[in-house]
Parts: structure tokens; sequence; C-alpha cells
């Protein structure tokens, strides 16, 4: 279990009268947020939240590979997504000054959702090159509202989504080595890296 | 029959808001006892899917669901503060898959399940209760059986991906190696 594909679902969900929930909860309902605020979906204390800011060990490496969140369009409410390492965000703009990451219109979650005049969105946004979080590294996404979210009600219910792989122990140390090389890291490279090893003990011993 | 591609459909027929295992769960169609592989059998998980929705209709009158794998007592999906979670969101990994639900999670690497381990898949359903929709659950996998389980085995420990193609160089490579001509005797 070495390299593990994981995934990470935020919605604006929290029991009534409270920001935020370590678990979910059938009657957990929408909680506000204010346009242009952006929020972390892992401690922004919004929603459905973890215990610590995410972060890797010195025997871990994440590869984030998409990210997603509800489009705002006539039938939805949602907003865009943005990734920060440490403290630098990933997407800017062309005059590098600070922007609010990829819509949920341009990578929308749930995929095909209904986006009124029978239109179904589907993505036009693909996170490749993936984005590399190193040993010793804390990572966010950061969700901003782009219209106001309204507290306990039905229709200001919006999500995030975010896919990545964890690579633990050996592979960690694998997937630094592939970085030191130029060679993405992704499942298949890490195997064939170990299998180059194996090789050459095998060719030693001869 | 060595390889076989398998899967396991789950139609809950109780309303249940906790986690509960779609093979012996007692909230739907079950099986007579844990997923289990014997000494010589080797799983390879492939995907699982459960019932989508969108965060509105959950609100309001839907029905959606998370799975986990868990291996042995281990859960599979963490969250990024190393505590075991829902799973994998019908809404990101939907079944069935329509125009509304497309995936946006494919489980790779895969999830493999080594001989003499119990392996479960959980489901939680979310969504209001006593709502007219059934969740469903997925899970799609490859058995491996007798000699394909142990070259299973092998290509884990060379770090090579279990897939019937691997599995399949690794017998022609085995063939290959058998019928070459002997090396010349050395004087």
């Amino acid at each position: 279990m070495a390299m593990r594909s994981q995934i990470y679902e935020w919605t604006n969900l929290a029991p009534s009268g409270t920001g935020s929930t370590l678990s979910r909860n059938i009657a957990d309902t929408s909680v506000a947020i204010a346009s242009g605020t952006q929020v972390s979906v892992f401690t922004g204390g919004v929603g459905y939240n973890i215990t610590k800011p995410a972060e890797t060990t010195a025997t871990q490496f994440v590869v984030i590979e998409d990210i997603a969140c509800s489009p705002d369009d006539s039938t939805n409410k949602g907003g865009d997504v943005q990734i920060r390492i440490n403290t630098t965000d990933y997407f800017q703009n062309p005059d590098v000054t600070q922007m609010s990451g990829v819509s949920g219109t341009a990578s929308p979650y749930p995929r095909g959702v209904d986006a009124g005049s029978t239109t179904n969105l589907l993505k036009s946004f693909d996170l490749y090159p993936d984005v590399y979080v190193l040993p010793g590294q804390v990572w966010d996404v950061l969700f901003t509202a782009q219209n106001a979210l309204a507290q306990t009600s039905t229709a200001d219910c919006v999500a995030a989504f975010i896919k990545y792989t964890l690579y633990d122990g050996p592979d960690a140390l694998i997937a630094n080595k592939l970085l030191e090389l130029g060679i993405t890291v992704n499942p298949a490279n890490v195997d064939w890296y170990k299998r180059t090893l194996i090789e050459q003990q095998a060719g030693g011993m001869m | 029959m060595a390889m076989r591609s398998q899967i396991y459909q789950y139609l809950a027929t109780a309303d249940s808001t906790s986690q509960a295992s779609i093979f012996v769960g007692g909230l739907g169609n079950n099986i007579t006892k844990p997923a289990e592989t014997t000494a010589t059998q080797f799983v390879v998980i492939e995907q699982v899917a459960s019932t989508p929705s969108t965060p509105i209709t959950m609100q309001s009158t839907g029905v959606g669901a998370f799975t986990q794998i868990r291996i042995n007592t281990t859960d599979y999906f963490l969250n990024p503060d190393n505590r075991p979670n829902d799973g994998v969101p019908g809404t990101a990994s939907p079944y069935p898959r329509s125009v509304q639900f497309q995936p946006s999670f494919n489980l790779y690497p895969d999830v493999y399940v080594l001989p003499g381990q119990v392996w479960d898949v959980l489901i939680v359903v979310t969504g209001r209760a006593g709502a007219a929709a059934r969740p469903e659950a997925f899970v799609k996998y490859t058995l491996y059986d007798g000699p394909d389980a142990l070259i299973a085995n092998k290509l884990l420990e060379l770090g090579i991906s279990v897939s019937p193609a691997n599995v399949d160089w690794y017998k022609r490579s085995l063939i290959s190696a058998q019928s070459a001509p002997p090396a010349p005797a050395m004087d």
C-alpha cells in the first residue's frame, strides 16, 4: 500500500448553527460564504473539514492529479479552486498577479452536471502536468465562491473535489529520485524504476 | 479460468447512514460470508462506484453514497490528516454512469488483495432518509487463481503491475526461457 489513489470531497454542509464538521451527517445544511471569499477546503472552518492542514511527512510525496468544483451558472452556484503549496498559489494571471484558480465551469464537479438549457457541463481543463507536493511541504486547496452562498439554503450547496496519489516510504524515495531525473512521477514510472533496480541487482549477482 | 473478471452489484433495501458492508452488512443483497482470498487466490480491485448526487439534490430528495475499500482492518481511503474517510463519493465515481454523472475518479493504481486477506467494500448513504431511490454500489475486480495467482505474486515482487496482460507476458517469458536451446558447455 505504498502508492495509494486518494480523494477528498468538500461541501459547504455542516450541522445547522455550526460552521464546520469532521463527519458528514444527513441533517447537515449549507454554511454561508460571502462572495469572493477564499476558504480552505481542509481547515477553512466552513463545511466538511479535517483536523489539521494537509502536509507531507519526510517519507511522503503527493501528486495532485485533478481538482474540480461546482460550476457557477444559471442552474448552479459554484466558484473556483486554487492549489497552494506552502505559501505559493499555483495558478497565476499572466501578469503574475493572484487569481482565484480554476473555475468549476472549466473543471466541473460532478462531471456532466446539469447547467440548464439542456446542457451538461464537461471538463475543459485537465491538470497536466500534475502538481507535486514534496516531503515536508504543506498544501491546501482553496475554494472561492463567485456569488454569495446563503445559510441553510438547499440551492446554495457547493462542492469541491481533489484526486491525488500518495506515495509513502520507499515509493516516496523513488518519487524523489524520478523528480531528480526529470521523469514524471506516476505509478507506472515508479514501478519502472523498481524493475530497473531489481534488474541491476540481478545483473550484479551474476 | 485462472484469471476471471468479476463484478458485484449491491442494492440497499433499508435506510442507513452508517458505514455498512455491501457483502455482509445486512442492509441489501448480501453474500453468505465475508470476501476473502484463499492461499491460492489473488484479487485486484479495479473499480468501485456508487449512486451519485449533486450537493443540491442530496439536500432535497436525492440519495448519494460513498464507497470505502477495507483490507483486513485497514481502510484504503484516508483524509490528508490520516483519518479514514467515507471513501469515494458516488458523485466522483458514479454507478450507473449517465450524461449528468460521469466519472472524475479512476482507481489507479489498483488495489491488491493478497492471498489470505479479508476484503470488504463499505457503503455510506447520504441524502434524505426515506427517499424513494435506493443507493447502489458496484465493484469490478479480477480474480487470479492457482498458477496465475503465483504469477501475480511474482509480478508484485518484481514491481510490475498485476494485470491480465502482464500475467500473460510472464507466462510467455517462462515458455520462451524453457524452449530456448541449452547454453554450450564451457571447457
